[in-house]
C-alpha cells in the first residue's frame, strides 16, 4: 500500500506540529495553562508535549496493567487523573509526570473519571459504582451499586453528578450523599452529555437513537432514524446547540425556543466515514469533529444549527479525539495510530 | 484486506466443561495470541494472560423487541479491546450456565461498531451428556443453547451408555440439524472442531451443508409375520389416538436391508391419501390405510392368506401403544421380526429444526414476502436460518443465514450444469412445520 500522507491542513487550520506515540492514542487534553498537551495510549503509555513545538517533556510506560481506559484533566491544569484495565486511578503531578496518589476502587475496570467543576472531587466510575475522592485520594462518598455497568459520568451542578447506565440516569447530591433525581428509559444508554447550565441531558442510546430530558421540566423526548449508535454527543457553551454523531453525518439539534422536538436539525456533511469524536470550542458557535477515516473537520454553525466548515486536515486514521486548546487558538487530534497532531486555528493570512 | 477478529461464543450448563476446553484450546494454540472474556467465574482458573472478566449484562432496547436485544457487556469490553487489535487475533467468549446465546449472537449483527471490526466465527455449546436429558426439561436457556450452536460438544460421554448417547444424538439432532455433534470425554476434541467454523459465513454454508443423517419415518413400528393360509384379524385395544396409519406390505423380508427398503416405499404410500377403515373392514396391501379407533374396546380389522407369506405391518405407533395382535383362530400370531423407527417428533421438544429441500426454482417475490413475513411474525422464535435458494436468473446459489430478524443474503457458488435446488434450514420453537413447507412450495415456480 502506497504510504499514505497526511493532507496539509486547510482554511484556518494551519500547519503547527505532530508527534508520534507508542500505541492507539486514546484521551489527550492541555494541562497547566494550556501550555502543554497530554496524551495517553491504550497500552498504558503516557507522553506530555510542549504546546507550542511539539517538543517532548516526559514520557511514561505501562502505567496501568492491561491497559489506559480514561484520562482527566482537573480544571486548573497542573495535576490529572488516569485510570486503567488494572482497577487502579492514578493522581499525578502534570509537570513532574509523577504520581501523587494511587486509588483502588474496586475489582473491575475504571473506565470513567470527571474533575468537579472547582476541581474539588474526583467522580470515579468503576463497574457498577461511582465513587467520589478528594484530590488527595480520600474517598468521600461511594453510591449505591447501579444495576448495570456505569457508562458515563458527568457533573451536572458543583455539587451535583450525573451518572448513565442501561435504563437510567441518575442524579446524586454529593453533598447530602443522596440520589437527587432518576431519569428512567428502557434502553442502553452508551454515552451521555449535559448542558453547560445542567438543564438538559442528553444520551446517546444501543438502539440507535438520542434520547434527552429537561430537567425542569421533566419533558423527554426521543430523537431516532440515526444509522449507527450515536455515541458521540456535544453540547455548545450556551446549551443551544447539540451535536451527535452516530453516522457520516453531524446532526445538530437545536434547543432554543419549542426545538428541538417537532424541528429540522443541522446536518453538516462531509466527513466520508462516520464520525468518531465531536468538541465545541471554549467560545462561540464552532465545532470540531473527527472521523473514522482520519478526517478532520472544524464548522461554524448558523443560528440554524447548519454549518459551514472553517477547515479541515487529515490523519488517515480512526480520530480518537479532538481537543481545543483552552483558549482556542490549536485544536490538537489525536488518532488510532499514535498520531498526535496540533493546528493553530486563526485566521489566514 | 482488513480481516475482521473472529470470535467463538462457547456456551453450556455448569459443570458442561468449558472452562476445560477453554484450558485446551488455549494450550494447544500457541500460534494465536487469543483473547479470553468470561463470564463464569468457575473454579477452575484460566491459564492465560488475556482475560477479561465481564458480569454478563442484556440490554433489551426500548422496542421491547427481543431480536434486538444485545450484551452490554460484549461491546463494551469488545469495544476496548478492538482498539488493541495488534495484541490478539482470536476471542473466546465463554458465558454463564443460564445465558441466553440470542443476545450474544446478535451482538455481532446489531451494534455497527462491533460488526465492523468482529466476525462471529461460531457457537459452540457444551454438552453434560449425563445430564442433559433433565436440563432439557427443566430449562429454555438449555434448549436454546442447543438449538443456536454450530457445534454440540456432547461431553463426558464416557460416563454415559452407548445406547443413551445414540438416542441423546437423535434428540439433539432433531432439534438442531444443522449442528455438527462431537463426543467427547473431559472436553478432548481437536481444536478445529471449534475454532474457525466460519459458520456465519455465506461462503461457507455451501459447503458445510446441513446434514440430513437419519431420516424421520412417518410411523414407528414394523412387525413382519409369517402367516399359514387362513383368515386372520387385527384387533388393538384402547390407545392414545382415535385413528392410526398403517400399510400392510405383503412378502416383507426380516433382514434389515429389506425393512429399510420397504420403509421408503411405505414413506411415499404415507404420503398418499389415506383410505379409512372401520372396524371390521378388510386390509388391503399395498395402500395407506387410516384405522378408526375411536370406539372403545377391542377393535378388530380382517385379512385372507391364500398361500403361505411373510407380511410386513408399518404402523403409525408401536403394537404395544394399542397392544395390537395379529389373530388366528382365537391364537396370537407373533412376529417373526419387530423393528422401531426414529419416527418424527419423537420427543416432542418445543425447540426443534424444519429442513425444506426442494428442487426447481422459486419466484424471488414471492420468497422474499413470505420470509419477510415469516421473520417479522415469528422471528422472536426462529433462532437460526441457513440455506441456499435458486433462482431462475441468478447464475448463482444465493446463500442466506439469520438470527432471529436479522437476514443476511448473498450470491454464492455458481451453478453451472447441477440440478436447481434449495435448501433451507430453520431452528426454533414451537415452529408451524407444515405450514412453512406448504408457504415455501408456494414459493416454487
Amino acid at each position: 500500500m502506497p504510504d499514505l500522507k497526511t493532507f496539509a491542513p486547510q482554511g484556518m487550520l494551519h500547519e503547527g506540529w505532530t508527534a508520534q506515540v507508542d500505541d492507539y492514542a486514546l484521551a489527550c487534553g492541555w494541562t497547566g495553562n494550556g501550555d502543554n498537551l497530554l496524551v495517553g495510549d491504550v497500552a498504558g503509555g503516557l507522553s506530555l508535549f510542549d504546546g507550542k513545538t511539539g517538543a517532548l517533556i516526559w514520557a511514561k510506560n505501562n502505567i496501568h496493567q492491561g491497559g489506559l481506559l480514561a484520562l482527566a484533566i482537573h480544571p486548573k491544569g497542573d495535576r490529572f487523573a488516569t485510570s486503567g484495565q488494572d482497577g487502579c486511578v492514578l493522581i499525578w503531578d502534570s509537570q513532574q509526570g509523577e504520581i501523587l496518589h494511587s486509588i483502588k476502587p474496586g475489582r473491575g475496570w475504571v473506565e470513567h473519571l470527571a474533575w468537579s467543576g472547582s476541581g474539588d472531587m474526583l467522580a470515579v466510575a468503576a463497574s457498577k459504582n461511582v465513587h467520589i475522592y478528594h484530590p488527595d485520594g480520600v474517598e468521600q462518598w461511594c453510591t449505591e451499586e447501579h444495576p448495570s455497568t456505569v457508562s458515563s459520568i458527568a457533573w451536572s451542578k458543583p455539587d451535583e453528578l450525573a451518572s448513565a447506565c442501561y435504563g437510567k440516569v441518575s442524579f446524586f447530591d454529593t453533598a447530602r450523599q443522596q440520589v437527587s433525581q432518576e431519569l428512567k428509559w428502557q434502553g442502553s444508554l452508551v454515552s451521555m452529555v449535559l448542558s453547560p447550565g445542567g438543564d438538559i441531558v442528553a444520551c446517546g442510546s444501543q438502539d440507535n437513537s438520542v434520547h434527552f430530558w429537561r430537567r425542569s421540566t421533566g419533558k423527554d423526548a426521543e430523537m431516532t432514524g440515526y444509522p449507527g449508535k450515536p455515541s458521540q454527543l456535544a453540547f455548545d457553551q450556551s446549551g443551544q446547540f447539540l451535536a451527535t454523531g452516530g453516522s457520516d453525518q453531524i446532526i445538530v439539534w437545536n434547543f432554543q425556543g419549542d426545538g428541538p422536538e417537532g424541528s429540522l436539525p443541522g446536518q453538516l456533511v462531509l466527513h466520508p466515514e462516520p464520525v468518531s469524536t465531536l468538541a465545541f470550542a471554549h467560545e462561540g458557535r464552532i465545532l470540531a469533529s473527527g472521523a473514522r477515516d482520519g478526517s478532520v473537520f472544524v464548522w461554524l454553525l448558523d443560528h440554524n444549527g447548519d454549518g459551514n466548515p472553517l477547515g479541515g486536515a487529515f490523519t488517515a486514521e480512526k480520530i480518537s479525539a479532538v481537543c481545543w486548546k483552552p483558549d482556542d487558538t490549536a485544536l490538537a487530534a489525536i488518532d488510532s495510530n499514535g498520531r498526535v497532531s496540533v493546528w493553530p486555528f486563526k485566521i489566514r493570512g | 484486506m482488513y480481516q475482521k477478529i473472529p470470535v467463538t461464543i462457547l456456551t453450556g450448563y455448569l459443570g458442561s466443561g468449558k472452562t476445560t476446553l477453554l484450558n485446551k484450546i488455549l494450550s494447544e494454540e500457541h500460534g494465536k495470541r487469543i483473547a479470553v472474556i468470561e463470564n463464569e467465574y468457575g473454579e477452575v482458573g484460566i491459564d492465560q494472560g488475556l482475560v477479561i472478566n465481564a458480569d454478563e449484562e442484556v440490554f433489551e432496547m426500548s422496542n421491547g423487541c427481543i431480536c434486538c436485544t444485545v450484551r452490554g457487556d460484549l461491546i463494551r469490553v469488545l469495544g476496548n479491546l478492538m482498539k488493541r487489535r495488534d495484541k490478539f487475533d482470536y476471542v473466546l467468549v465463554e458465558t454463564t450456565g443460564l445465558a441466553d446465546p440470542g443476545p450474544v449472537a446478535q451482538t455481532f449483527f446489531m451494534d455497527d461498531e462491533i460488526r465492523d471490526e468482529f466476525t462471529l466465527d461460531g457457537i459452540v455449546t457444551l454438552i453434560d451428556a449425563a445430564h442433559i436429558d433433565q436440563q432439557l426439561e427443566r430449562s429454555n436457556e438449555s434448549s436454546e443453547q442447543v438449538a443456536f450452536a454450530d457445534v454440540l460438544i456432547l461431553n463426558k460421554s464416557d460416563l454415559v451408555p452407548e445406547q443413551s448417547l445414540v438416542k441423546l444424538e437423535s434428540r439433539l439432532r432433531d432439534m438442531n440439524t444443522m449442528a455438527r455433534v462431537v463426543r467427547s470425554t473431559q472436553a478432548e476434541v481437536p481444536v478445529e472442531t471449534v475454532l474457525n467454523l466460519s459458520a456465519f459465513d455465506l461462503d461457507q454454508i455451501l459447503e458445510r451443508r446441513p446434514t440430513f443423517l437419519e431420516p424421520e419415518y412417518p410411523f414407528e413400528w414394523t412387525g413382519v409375520y409369517q402367516l399359514d393360509p387362513g383368515n386372520y384379524q387385527m384387533t388393538l385395544e384402547d390407545g392414545p389416538d382415535p385413528e392410526m396409519s398403517l400399510v400392510a406390505i405383503p412378502g416383507q423380508k426380516a433382514d434389515e436391508d429389506a425393512l429399510k427398503q420397504s420403509a421408503e416405499q411405505c414413506v411415499r404410500l404415507f404420503a398418499q391419501a389415506a383410505q379409512s377403515l372401520k372396524p371390521g373392514d378388510s386390509i388391503a396391501a399395498n395402500q395407506h390405510l387410516s384405522l378408526e379407533l375411536e370406539s372403545k374396546g377391542a377393535k378388530s380389522f380382517l385379512f385372507d392368506v391364500k398361500n403361505e407369506e411373510t407380511i410386513g405391518f408399518y404402523a403409525q405407533h408401536t403394537a404395544e401403544e394399542f397392544d395390537l395382535k395379529i389373530i388366528k383362530a382365537g391364537q396370537a400370531v407373533s412376529p417373526i421380526k419387530e423393528r422401531v423407527w426414529v419416527a418424527e417428533h419423537e420427543h416432542d421438544d418445543e425447540v426443534g429444526s424444519i429442513a425444506i429441500e426442494r428442487q426447481g426454482n422459486v419466484d424471488p417475490e414471492k420468497l422474499n414476502q413470505w420470509i419477510g413475513t415469516l421473520l417479522a411474525e415469528k422471528g422472536v422464535d426462529i433462532f437460526r436460518t441457513k440455506g441456499f435458494i435458486s433462482y431462475k436468473n441468478e447464475s448463482r446459489r444465493v446463500v442466506f443465514q439469520g438470527v432471529h430478524m436479522f437476514f443476511t443474503a448473498k450470491p454464492g457458488q455458481e451453478w453451472g450444469d447441477a440440478p436447481r435446488c434449495n435448501q433451507l434450514v430453520f431452528i426454533g420453537r414451537n415452529l408451524d412445520e407444515a405450514q412453512m413447507r406448504k408457504d415455501f412450495d408456494e414459493c416454487l415456480i
